[in-house]
């Protein structure tokens, strides 16, 4: 199962995004600066936008997600309940474990941002793709429930996992290192060599590295014991 | 046609006598065949073919209860195709310098500001559209009468946030009424002729055959 960059390039005016590289099973972070083209990436790799040349192959993804960064494309329900069963999903199970089990007659934009990112993140988390996008996923979202969400992408068992990011602290414990740098779509590596290479890391990891400590991984815990490292 | 004044021009004339008559709309047909990359537009403009299902819809509503339906589906496929390739033409801020051009920098201003917002707006609407459908794709959820319902839902909520937006932006600048633009236009090379043949078109379409020709 991999998704295959095959000098894949997005025109837009003078603007280009160029991007060579395999996707292989696991969790990929891609990060870059606002405007860099991360969700023109995105849409690209889940087949929305189609390449101005080269190409996007998917190998053996028969099941695919991209979450919008902006939750409300998504809602097909006119209550919190039924927004849950569009996703095949019990309303029950998933309002109970991101805490809104209160809200499940509203309608769904009556919900907060943050709220409704939260129900957004939790259904399509608690489904199997093959290809998983997520742009954006940490926006609206305050730092406990970016934890949770860690926690549950780190748990991924199968598939692949992409997620476009330009948060600067919370991570889930990821396999691959990729950013976008003036105009092209970069391979950093995997942790904790790829950290080294990696231009857009946060500025903790980066004085983390500069201190000869090095983390092994860019999880809250994993930045915690390197730093912890005498 | 790039002189945004010539072309709004001739699309207002050629849009008014299609709508007024039958020979006005085949006037109009013949000119927009011959001046404009005509059908290459239709596919390029994914709003053609929705308003014209749309409009043959009414038409056959209007041919069967009271007639004339078929005259009218003619005389309103002339006005979009008319509309797709005004549209067509169309560069960010023209609206306003045509705007300013025509009523001044006050009235003129928020004229030409209100088109830019409208046809902003519009762009807006077909790219939400196509991620409201890319999603309800992923999700499994089949097109139909069932999902008009929350594609509109979707849709009015970001136009009635974006709108939000803007207005707060307005006010937040201090916005109250009118202002400053030079306005700019660019001509090219068969332009004017295609203008002369709009107004042409207009003068066959609204002058009686019999004002030109002595019938028996």
């Amino acid at each position: 199962m991999k998704l295959v960059l095959n000098c894949a390039e997005v025109t837009r005016g003078d603007w280009r995004l160029s991007a060579q590289g395999i996707f292989a099973e696991g969790i990929h972070l891609v990060s870059g600066d606002v405007g860099s083209g991360k969700s023109t990436l995105a849409l690209m790799m889940a087949g929305l936008l189609p390449a101005a040349s080269g190409s996007v192959i998917r190998e053996q993804v028969s099941l695919q997600m991209i979450s919008f960064q902006f939750p409300e494309y998504h809602i097909t329900g006119t209550t919190v309940n039924e927004e849950c069963a569009s996703w095949g999903l019990d309303p029950a199970t998933i309002l109970s474990s991101i805490g809104l089990v209160e809200k499940g007659n509203c309608d769904p934009f009556r919900l907060s941002r943050g709220e409704l990112k939260r129900l957004h993140l939790a259904c399509v988390l608690a489904n199997q793709y093959d290809l998983l996008i997520l742009d954006e996923p940490f926006s609206s979202l305050d730092v406990c429930e970016k934890q949770r969400i860690c926690s549950c992408l780190s748990g991924r068992s199968r598939g692949i996992t992409v997620m476009f990011t330009h948060e600067q602290t919370i991570f889930p414990r990821v396999k691959h290192i990729w950013e976008i740098h003036e105009g092209r779509l970069r391979y950093c590596g995997s942790p904790p060599d790829g950290l080294l290479n990696w231009h857009h890391a946060p500025l903790l990891i980066k004085n983390l590295i500069a201190a000869g400590k090095t983390p092994k991984n860019i999880t809250t815990d994993d930045l915690m014991e390197a730093a912890c490292v005498t | 046609m790039r002189d945004v004044r010539l072309r709004t021009g001739s699309a207002t004339l050629l849009s008014l006598i299609a709508f007024y008559s039958i020979t006005g709309a085949i006037a109009a047909f013949v000119w927009w065949l011959l001046f404009t990359p005509n059908f290459r537009l239709v596919w390029k403009n994914r709003l053609v073919l929705p308003s014209v299902v749309l409009i043959g819809l009414f038409s056959g509503i209007l041919e069967i209860t009271g007639g004339g339906g078929l005259s009218y589906f003619f005389r309103m496929m002339v006005v979009i195709l008319i509309g797709a390739w005004l549209l067509s033409g169309q560069k960010r801020g023209e609206f306003l310098d045509l705007g300013c051009w025509l009523f001044g920098s006050r009235t003129g201003f928020e004229l030409g500001m209100l088109a830019e917002m409208a046809l902003q707006n519009l762009n807006s609407l077909i790219i939400d559209f196509d991620r409201i459908r890319a999603a309800e794709r992923m999700k499994g959820v089949r097109s139909g009468i069932r999902s008009i319902v929350s594609v509109g839902r979707v849709l009015i909520h970001w136009t009635l946030l974006r709108a939000e937006d803007t207005a707060e932006l307005l006010a937040m600048r201090g916005y109250v009424r009118g202002g400053t633009c030079v306005p700019a236009f660019v001509r090219e090379k068969g332009d004017l002729i295609a203008a002369v043949f709009a107004i042409c078109a207009a003068i066959i379409a609204l002058i009686p055959v019999s004002a030109f020709f002595i019938l028996s």
